[in-house]
């Protein structure tokens, strides 16, 4: 058994952590408050291939793993959240799907363009009544010919406002239940597709989140993905990978607390010493390092089992559960810490607060990967 | 066509040193980065293989840890690596390190045009293996260089030195050590980490190479610096001027 990432993967660590001190972390607040997404940030993590680490070079990607992928996640959400979740809504979903059901066609005509960051991806399947509730979907697809027409409205698309290319499900025959759902490619431009109202959130604001809107959006046969019925195994199949890549995220932000906690507790005097000395604080220091590392191996271990080719989806639903509830509960802390300080704008624990809650949410709540993991124990 | 040295050390990261118990410096978490400095000489050396063409090998002597400082140093776009590496060059001094290098590179990486280096290292900082190593193979050696263009058979620099710019030219085969000013190393991407590990290295050992002679120079220990901070306020009055004097006075400051 080892416990470490190959020399590699270290290096590639260390050269996000200084893409981000030279590039994200002059601008992550500024992008916070103004709701911007980091378009330039963006083109230079694609000039720098980090835009498809675990997708095969012949499809335009690095050749690398998915831990490798994880661990970038990881150390550019401990920057900017909001720019680490959209690099793993657009490699672990969106191209981890093609790569996985796409034909030959779609895999040179969509995911190579996407794996050299060209352009994002999103993943459109959540709707105003069919959040975690899946089957309660609206969106009708039917067949017409060489095309199918899709008919619905999708809300709380992440990416939506800026993809070039959206994985969408709907239903190809609701009569059929869990075999009645199907996937479908749709680039940017394709009539009928439109992007609604766009959300202002409390965290990952620089995350873009809109509605989007099908109306008798017309798309070739050959941009079905996978089979016609295959939609909702190919979602679960999303957010299994997914999930690790939030677990990843919540892990980056648990990371910053941390960094800004020991920062700010050795520097802050009260009572004439520095409030590290005092054990109510250091105590929090020391369980947010523990529920850290925790969760930090949680996550790894799950990316490694996709690597391995093993089953992950319990694994990715405990990591992803544990790293956000983490996350939530330790950037409040964190804020704790720096009290008035840490309260007011301009202060990072602020923000990573405000970060954190998203995480117990998308991709599954927390409630739903209690479902997932309890699911696989007790079936 | 070209061939550039690039001379890089693998040196302790100075964001991971502690201070242990009372003068002890704690180096037991430290992580290793590839000298501040020579980062600006490998990049220069493959900004000139991109401008003009030239085989690039990143050279490097230290102990067995400086394998993967090897990975590094390659992912930044040298095409081949020299690793002198053994247990026995954990602790070097100056002057032994640049018999190392002079040995390695008269030995196995001859023909050689240009041989960078970081000005000074951005552990020690003793300014003296580029010269030395220069002088071991009896090459010109330019130092302060804040510019380098490649002619026919030489090499002109820009030096910056206190006051002025001075504009030299020589012959090749020659040593330059570089600013940072000189340029803005690249981060590497991580296709070019990836491949790293397939570039061809060299890999030279104690027995490979000459004896090393007696260090000239020995650490005998290393303290960790005391930083203590003090604040007084004083009145921006001839009177306050009177304490602040009086104050430095006291802390050993003599006019």
């Amino acid at each position: 058994m080892e416990f470490k990432l190959t020399e590699e993967q270290e290096l590639i660590r260390k050269n996000m952590r200084e893409f981000c001190e030279k590039y994200v972390d002059p601008i992550a607040a500024e992008i916070d408050e103004k709701a911007r997404f980091p378009q330039e940030v963006f083109e230079k993590l694609a000039a720098s291939d980090w835009m498809g680490i675990p997708v095969p070079i012949q499809y335009g990607g690095a050749g690398s793993s998915y831990l490798t992928h994880i661990v970038a996640v990881e150390e550019l959400s401990r920057s900017c959240a909001a720019s680490g979740f959209t690099l793993s809504i657009h490699v672990g979903i969106v191209e981890m799907l093609i790569l996985l059901f796409g034909t030959e066609e779609q895999k040179q005509k969509y995911l190579t363009p996407l794996a050299r960051g060209e352009h994002l991806g999103a993943f459109v399947l959540t709707e105003p009544g069919a959040g975690t509730d899946v089957m309660a979907a609206q969106t009708q697809v039917t067949r017409d010919g060489d095309y199918y027409v899709i008919n619905g409205t999708k809300t709380f698309t992440s990416n939506g406002p800026i993809a070039g290319v959206y994985i969408v499900f709907g239903w190809t025959d609701k009569s059929a239940g869990r075999k009645g759902m199907s996937a479908f490619i749709v680039p940017r431009g394709t009539p009928g597709m439109k992007v609604g109202e766009h959300f202002q959130k409390m965290g990952i604001r620089a995350s873009q989140t809109s509605e989007m809107i099908f109306e008798d959006c017309r798309v070739p046969k050959e941009n079905l993905l996978g089979k016609e019925g295959d939609g909702l195994a190919i979602a679960m199949a999303g957010l299994d990978h997914g999930r690790v890549g939030i677990a990843a995220q919540s892990v980056g932000i648990l990371q910053a607390a941390l960094d800004e906690s020991i920062k700010y507790s050795k520097q802050r005097v009260q009572f004439g010493a520095p409030i590290s000395r005092n054990q109510a604080i250091s105590w929090m220091i020391a369980d947010m390092a523990t529920d850290l590392t925790a969760a930090r191996f949680l996550t790894y271990y799950a990316a490694w089992l996709k690597d391995e080719g093993r089953p992950f989806s319990r694994e990715a639903a405990m990591a992803k559960l544990f790293a956000a509830e983490a996350a939530m509960k330790h950037t409040i802390k964190a804020v704790q810490i720096q009290g008035g300080y840490g309260y007011c704008k301009g202060a990072k624990v602020e923000r990573l607060m405000r970060d954190a809650k998203i995480t117990e949410i998308y991709e599954g709540t927390s409630e739903a990967q209690r479902m997932v993991i309890s699911g696989a124990l007790l079936r | 066509m070209l061939h550039i040295v690039a001379c890089c050390k693998w040196v302790i990261d100075e964001a991971y040193i502690r201070r242990g118990a009372g003068e002890e410096v704690d180096l037991s978490a430290v992580d290793w980065k590839i000298s501040d400095y020579d980062r600006h000489a490998l990049e220069e050396a493959v900004r000139l293989k991109e401008s003009q063409g030239a085989k690039v090998t990143v050279l490097t002597v230290g102990d067995e840890k400086t394998a993967k400082g090897m990975k590094d140093m390659l992912s930044r776009g040298a095409d081949e690596g020299c690793l002198v590496a053994d247990k026995a060059f954990g602790d070097l001094d100056s002057a032994t390190t640049a018999d190392l290098m002079v040995s390695a590179i008269e030995k196995h990486l001859s023909p050689y045009d240009l041989i960078l280096f970081g000005e000074g290292s951005s552990d020690l900082y003793a300014r003296q293996v580029g010269p030395r190593v220069a002088a071991g193979l009896k090459i010109p050696c330019l130092t302060g260089v804040r510019r380098i263009a490649v002619g026919e058979g030489y090499v002109e620099a820009e030096r910056s030195l206190e006051g002025e710019i001075e504009l030299v030219r020589a012959p090749l085969p020659a040593a330059l050590t570089v600013l940072p000013e000189i340029n803005a190393p690249r981060i590497p991407g991580v296709k070019e980490t990836l491949a790293a590990s397939r570039k061809p290295v060299m890999h030279l050992k104690s027995s490979d190479l000459p004896a090393l002679k007696a260090p000239s120079i020995r650490t005998v220990k290393i303290k960790a610096a005391q930083l203590k901070r003090d604040c007084l306020f004083l009145d921006n009055t001839p009177e306050g001027v009177r304490i602040l004097v009086e104050e430095l006075k006291k802390k050993g400051l003599n006019f």
